[in-house]
């Protein structure tokens, strides 16, 4: 977990940067606790990841092959779906986008080996580490809790299935593990998604999960 | 309130996922510099806006942000159907050829 | 048979647990009630009659109702923070400690001012309120006072809410909206064959009027028992919910019902549970709708039937049966049809003298004999002409009626003949009945229309009718009354609705039932008298007032009930309506189908605002978006402004600064020494692929076709009218990746656009897009220090003038961390933008504040912001523009390129007719003649002081501040023909809050125009 920044001297000569997530002030990690059946709801914000965005034309073989090439893996072309990777996961936006999501370690040399795979083929690659964020929701009234946030249909959302929908006023992609569900979403929304999960969550009563 | 079916997502989601986009297949004038201020005035400001079935796009906002078509009865909100632009292209001209 | 001495009775169906008492008071008086009670049950068995005043005459009223169509007893419950007016006293229930207080009467319920008005309630007829206070018109407020605080209903709580509410929504197989014997079975039926189903009544327990006819059989069960074993089996299914206190409000497009529902209002304060939610909005989208809606018993209108202890005779049956409460010693019935014959039988057997009279000439044989053995006193072709007594009911007049035309006065002709035609009875309560109004409400509320039935004498809707909606109705508010035929009639519809779900149901219970089979109803709703005879109760609407209007030429009856405000108000015409309806039929000499129904909208009952707004309060009212910097703003102690959704920094008081004294010393560090801003809220979109190039030169009026790598430019986007609508600058990252910034509010706007035209007209073009606006965390660094203070945190980038020159970028290192650096400058000063992934933004921050201490570095907000590019003579969207202000009104033709070959987004439009006129309002600069005064934005631009109208206006102030930097006022204004007025320098007057203020007409540049200091 990342040091507080507050009246830290830097040192102008040796550089020691520190990332900071988006819930940093919840101070999560602090008040986390191991996960049981005395709460309804459990959530936690998972731990930094590299994300990375991918477009093209899914009805191009070159480019299913390049990505195929660079990821080891099919890229899922069914709406709505995600798939597990050795790297990490993939999911399904759009007919012609994806979000890639993977190690912090490892985003880079990805990025690098997609960019190269889909050179002079009609393409995006876009790093958004640093602008996404995902929760962790669980527990036994973790449907409950997500029914007052979405409009989407929970029963719907059955396992590796991904939804861009509605949260609150803002929006995200929902995602059904086997566990409990994943809100992946803007950084900038991070607060605003967070206060709205625990206050639907609190009737219920909600915890901050250790998910390690 | 609608229920879209998103023809991208292939699934029927709530309206508070889209955006409406307005009148579908207003083309752009291929060459906006030959068209008389009239008739540029009329593809800028001038829509069908009837009472009855009117072809509408859509943006699937918090989804697959893409543009979608659908028939929409605007007396009674009763929706023919929704189809990807291109799709939609077809039944817009197959309907256009029979009427 | 023991007759009754007191209200509170023993009934072995009743739903109050004797041995629970609960203390409340209403209107500051101490009583006991019991578990189970509402607080009217309670009040009436307390004896008490009066419980509010009428509307418009102050006439005292009594409890007419049992639930939601209580027209009269408007209650205040609670105090402070969570008071609530005008509940129904019908529909609150009693806990331990409630505290009730009265919302009408004024001075005090026993005595009403306006009572005294009423005795002249002959002057106040029909659209009273339209004709008396019209004049003069600004008096109005002062009446509205006056008229408000007589009129009664609740007070609003001035204090915040501190109750909480939430919104669910579900997504349902079927919904069954009312849990009454028809619902109950619609629900049972559908659980059964596993579709899901939600269940849904507004009351504390399921069963509807099956708890007030307790002596009804099912299947040879009482009504109870019959309940009881459907609710055991509903509750076993899983697939079922089941909803109590939950009240469907609304029901729109496409199945989505609104319900809200009470999940503590019922508890006693100290069992409230402080994490739950007072009220939950459902937001219902059901596959099927089955509408179990049920009817309101419509009373009869005859004279001073306001007097407490005049109700319905539902209500009276609720009470007696369900609530052990007997309204009075002796009651009179009178009705129209069979349905009141089991209360008349109920409260005899209980003990209550009872005298029924019926409008109709014969009575069901079975009945009168099984009445006769209960000693009821029968009068039959008699109603009521007057209501005797008060305060109270003490008697009544029976008369005699016409034998063809009851609504008409016949006495005279009777006498004549020598007709017994008068009885009075005394009697303590009186009951009628007129026959029942189905709740048609939610099936109306998106478009359906209920229709009128001869037969049932009602407005109705069918079983079937909208199934092609997935709507579909079962029981009373369908017009079948009879409870067997009803739930015949319920198995039919739901097997119809559950096959158009592909599954089958098949009904195992015996549905025979006890009931007498009735004699047709008479239709009859109001009986001559020469007394007032209220059709509205809550709004004094009174037969003579629809005759008025009518008399008066309002034919439309949408239009004579908002003349007479009939069906206004709390309870929205629920008892009122129908009778209104057809009293308007027979004054315009038309059918009742003919007149038709006024329109049903929600909300069904009224909802709250906290129910409605649910999650959206306080912290959650609307998303906050900020930067990855905020805890560093925050440390600063930022006061923020909302720009879009973000939490912008505004500026950053110092010591106690006042805001002018913040933005002075801020602008001042930016121009002399170096500052800092957090521009990540800048819209950011990196666009890819081989025909990027081309893309921009289609959405942005300038040329993209020689920008290098490394390179920046401004972009200005017009929409396709011409006008401008977002600005940026954006970088060519290779020859097929660029990266586009946009205005903070216009972001998503932007993108949108962007995709929405190559989706729709350019889809050949090879380009995707993205929005990296949340990656990417910027620091503006400002001012003529800003490369020294760079230089000290990035040893990878030549920051040498000519090495990274104006309007470049580079990658490189910053603070460690890997960030992409643009030299370009919003307030004319040297300055750079440095980008880097958000995660590490706050650090990056830091870093640069601790390499800026040396010079004093300091963080600057929006409102500096805004100051050095007004200096500078640099536009806001949104500010400057307002969608009706091209480039060259703005005067950037530099930023214009006619000669691309494709015609740009908006090209066309530059060149219409009015777009070129070149006295169109154009940008131009302000100074004040007294340098100190700084112009109101928005003010107007006018030729003299002389502000006596017609004034012609020709412009207005876009923006002004005070320029610390050149000691003065500046502004930016568009003005009519501006460039010529700024060529001759004119002078001109800034008119705002009553004061013209003198300027002249300058160029807009007022900090260095030739661009030294960004080029430094």
């Amino acid at each position: 977990m990342a040091k507080s920044l507050s009246n830290i001297e830097l040192n102008l000569n040796q550089f020691s940067p520190i990332a900071q997530s988006a819930l940093q002030h919840f101070n999560l990690s602090a008040r986390q606790e191991k996960v049981s059946f005395e709460k309804g709801v459990w959530a936690n914000e998972t731990p930094p990841a590299g994300y990375i965005r991918l477009r093209g034309n899914a009805q191009n073989p070159v480019f299913l092959a390049a990505t195929q090439a660079a990821l080891g893996a099919h890229i899922p072309c069914l709406a709505c779906t995600s798939i597990k990777t050795e790297f990490g996961s993939l999911y399904w936006l759009s007919i012609d986008e994806w979000l890639i999501v993977t190690s912090v370690e490892s985003r880079a040399t990805l990025q690098a080996k997609l960019e190269q795979s889909l050179t002079g083929i009609h393409s995006l690659v876009a790093d958004q580490s640093g602008g996404m964020t995902t929760i962790k929701v669980l527990g036994k009234h973790a449907a409950d809790a997500l029914s007052h946030c979405t409009v989407y249909d929970l029963h719907a959302l059955n396992m590796g299935k991904v939804v861009g929908t509605s949260f609150g006023k803002l929006s995200v992609f929902l995602c059904a593990d086997h566990d409990g569900y994943r809100l992946l979403f803007r950084r900038s929304f991070a607060d605003y998604i967070w206060r709205y999960l625990e206050r639907a969550a609190e009737p219920y009563g909600f915890a901050i999960a250790n998910l390690s | 309130m609608f229920v879209i079916t998103c023809p991208h997502c292939c699934e029927a989601r709530e309206e508070e996922e889209f955006h409406y986009e307005g009148e579908a297949f207003i083309a752009r004038p291929v060459d906006p510099e030959a068209e008389s201020d009239e008739a540029w005035g009329d593809y800028l400001f001038t829509k069908k806006n009837p009472k009855g079935w009117h072809w509408e796009m859509w943006n699937h906002a918090t989804g697959c942000r893409k543009i979608l078509v659908l028939k929409r009865n605007t007396a009674n909100h009763i929706i023919a159907g929704s189809w990807t632009l291109s799709d939609a292209r077809k039944e817009y001209d197959n309907e256009r050829a029979t009427a | 048979m023991s007759r009754i001495n007191k209200p509170r009775i023993k009934h072995k169906h009743s739903r109050v647990n004797l041995s629970k008492p609960l203390n409340f008071t209403f209107d500051g008086k101490p009583y006991i009630g019991y578990q189970g009670d509402t607080l009217a049950s309670a009040l009436l068995a307390n004896g008490i009659k009066v419980m509010a005043r009428s509307f418009k005459y102050g006439r005292p009223r009594g409890i007419v109702g049992s639930w939601a169509e209580e027209p009269n007893c408007l209650v205040q419950i609670d105090m402070g923070a969570k008071t609530t007016p005008d509940l129904k006293a019908t529909q609150v229930e009693l806990y331990e400690g409630l505290v009730a207080g009265r919302t009408s009467g004024w001075p005090s319920l026993a005595f009403d001012l306006k009572s005294i008005g009423g005795h002249f309630s002959r002057f106040m007829p029909a659209g009273f309120y339209y004709k008396t206070f019209k004049w003069p018109a600004k008096f109005w407020p002062l009446y509205e006072h006056v008229i408000r605080k007589a009129a009664g209903y609740g007070a609003s709580p001035i204090e915040a809410d501190v109750e909480t509410y939430d919104h669910k929504h579900h997504h349902t197989d079927v919904l069954v909206v009312g849990g009454g014997a028809a619902g109950l079975l619609a629900a049972q039926l559908s659980g059964q064959c596993g579709a899901s189903v939600i269940l849904l009544d507004d009351q504390s327990e399921m069963g509807g009027y099956l708890l007030s006819t307790p002596n009804t059989t099912i299947g040879g069960k009482n009504a109870l028992e019959w309940r009881d074993s459907v609710i055991t089996e509903l509750q076993s299914l899983p697939n079922v919910q089941i909803l109590t206190r939950t009240t469907a409000f609304g029901l729109h497009d496409m199945n989505m019902i609104q319900a809200v529902e009470l999940l503590q209002d019922h508890l006693p304060h100290h069992q409230r549970n402080a994490i739950q939610r007072r009220e939950r909005l459902h937001r219902i989208r059901a596959n099927k709708v089955v509408l179990a809606t049920g009817a309101f018993e419509r009373p009869l209108v005859f004279g001073n039937n306001d007097v407490p202890g005049v109700m319905t005779v539902s209500a009276l049956a609720t009470y007696f049966n369900r609530y052990g409460v007997a309204c009075g010693k002796h009651t009179l019935i009178l009705t129209s049809n069979d349905s009141a014959y089991q209360a008349v039988a109920d409260l005899a057997a209980g003990g209550v003298k009872v005298t029924l009279a019926d409008v109709r000439d014969n009575i069901n044989a079975e009945w009168d004999a099984h009445f006769k053995q209960l000693g009821i006193d029968v009068f039959t072709g008699f109603g009521i002409s007057e209501v005797l007594g008060s305060n109270s009911v003490t008697g009544a007049r029976l008369s005699k009626l016409h034998p063809t035309n009851p609504m008409e006065n016949f006495e005279k002709d009777l006498l004549r003949r020598r007709v017994v035609n008068v009885r009075d009875i005394s009697c303590d309560v009186i009951a009628s009945s007129g026959g029942l109004s189905p709740t048609v409400h939610l099936f109306c509320h998106d478009g359906g229309r209920p229709t009128w039935s001869d037969e049932s004498l009602a407005f109705v809707v069918s079983a079937n009718g909208r199934a092609n909606a997935g709507i579909y109705c079962v029981g009373a508010v369908t017009g079948e009354f009879q409870l067997q035929k009803g739930l015949e009639k319920t198995v039919q519809t739901t097997q119809e609705m559950l096959a158009s779900l592909g599954k089958s149901a098949t009904n195992t219970m015996a549905l025979n039932t006890n009931e007498i089979a009735p004699n047709p109803t008479k239709a009859i709703f109001h009986i001559a008298t020469s007394k007032k005879a209220f059709v509205d109760f809550q709004n004094d609407v009174a037969v003579t007032d629809i005759q008025l209007a009518v008399r008066e030429n309002f034919k439309s009856i949408e239009h004579i009930k908002r003349y007479t405000a009939l069906g206004f108000g709390t309870d929205q015409g629920k008892l009122s309506n129908v009778n209104g309806f057809a009293i308007a039929a027979e004054a315009l000499g038309k059918t009742i189908p003919e007149v038709g129904t006024t329109t049903y909208r929600p909300a069904y009952t009224p909802v709250s605002f906290g129910a409605l707004a649910g999650a959206h309060v306080a912290e959650t009212f609307e998303p906050r978006r900020y930067t990855a910097m905020q805890a560093s703003h925050e440390q600063f102690g930022a006061e923020y402004e909302t720009v879009g959704n973000w939490m912008r920094p505004w500026y950053f008081p110092q010591n106690g600064e006042d805001m002018q004294a913040a933005v002075n010393r801020e602008c001042l560090a930016a121009r002399n020494g170096v500052a800092i801003m957090d521009a990540s809220t800048l819209g950011k979109i990196d666009i890819q692929g081989k025909d990027v190039r081309e893309f921009l030169n289609r959405v942005y009026s300038n040329s993209w076709s020689q920008l290098a790598s490394g390179k920046c430019r401004y972009g200005l986007m017009l929409n396709e009218a011409g006008m401008v609508m977002d600005d940026g600058v954006t970088a060519c990252i290779t020859d097929t990746h660029f990266l586009m910034t946009t205005t903070t509010g216009g972001a998503a706007n932007v993108l949108n656009w962007l995709e929405k035209w190559h989706q729709t007209e350019w889809t050949e073009l090879e380009v995707y897009m993205t929005s990296v606006t949340d990656h990417w965390a910027t620091a503006s660094l400002v001012g003529p220090k800003s490369r020294e203070v760079l230089a000290k945190l990035c040893s990878d980038i030549d920051l040498n003038k000519d090495a990274f020159k104006f309007m470049e970028w580079r990658d490189g290192t910053v603070a460690g961390v890997p960030a992409r650096v643009f030299r370009i400058s919003f307030s004319g000063e040297l300055a750079y933008e440095i980008n880097v992934d958000a995660s590490y933004g706050n650090y990056v921050w830091q870093a640069l504040m601790a390499a800026g201490k040396a010079f004093d570095i300091t963080p600057y907000g929006t409102e500096t912001m805004h100051v050095l590019r007004a200096e500078k003579g640099f536009i806001i969207v949104g500010q400057e523009t307002d969608g009706s202000v091209t480039p060259l009104d703005l005067d950037m033709a530099w930023a214009v390129s006619l000669k691309k070959p494709f015609s740009f987004i908006g090209k066309r439009s530059l060149a219409r007719s009015d777009t070129v006129r070149t006295d169109r309002k154009q940008l131009v600069g302000l100074l004040t003649e007294d340098p100190t005064i700084v112009l109101k934005e928005g003010a107007q631009i006018i030729n003299s002081s002389n502000i006596s109208p017609p004034v012609a206006m020709f412009g207005h102030v876009t923006s002004s501040y005070y320029s610390a930097f050149l000691g003065r006022s500046i502004a930016l204004a568009l003005v009519t023909d501006g460039f010529k007025r700024r060529e001759n320098v004119e002078s001109i007057f800034a008119y705002a809050e009553g004061k013209a203020i003198k300027a002249k007409i300058v160029s807009s540049v007022f900090v260095d125009a030739e661009g030294a200091r960004h080029h430094g």
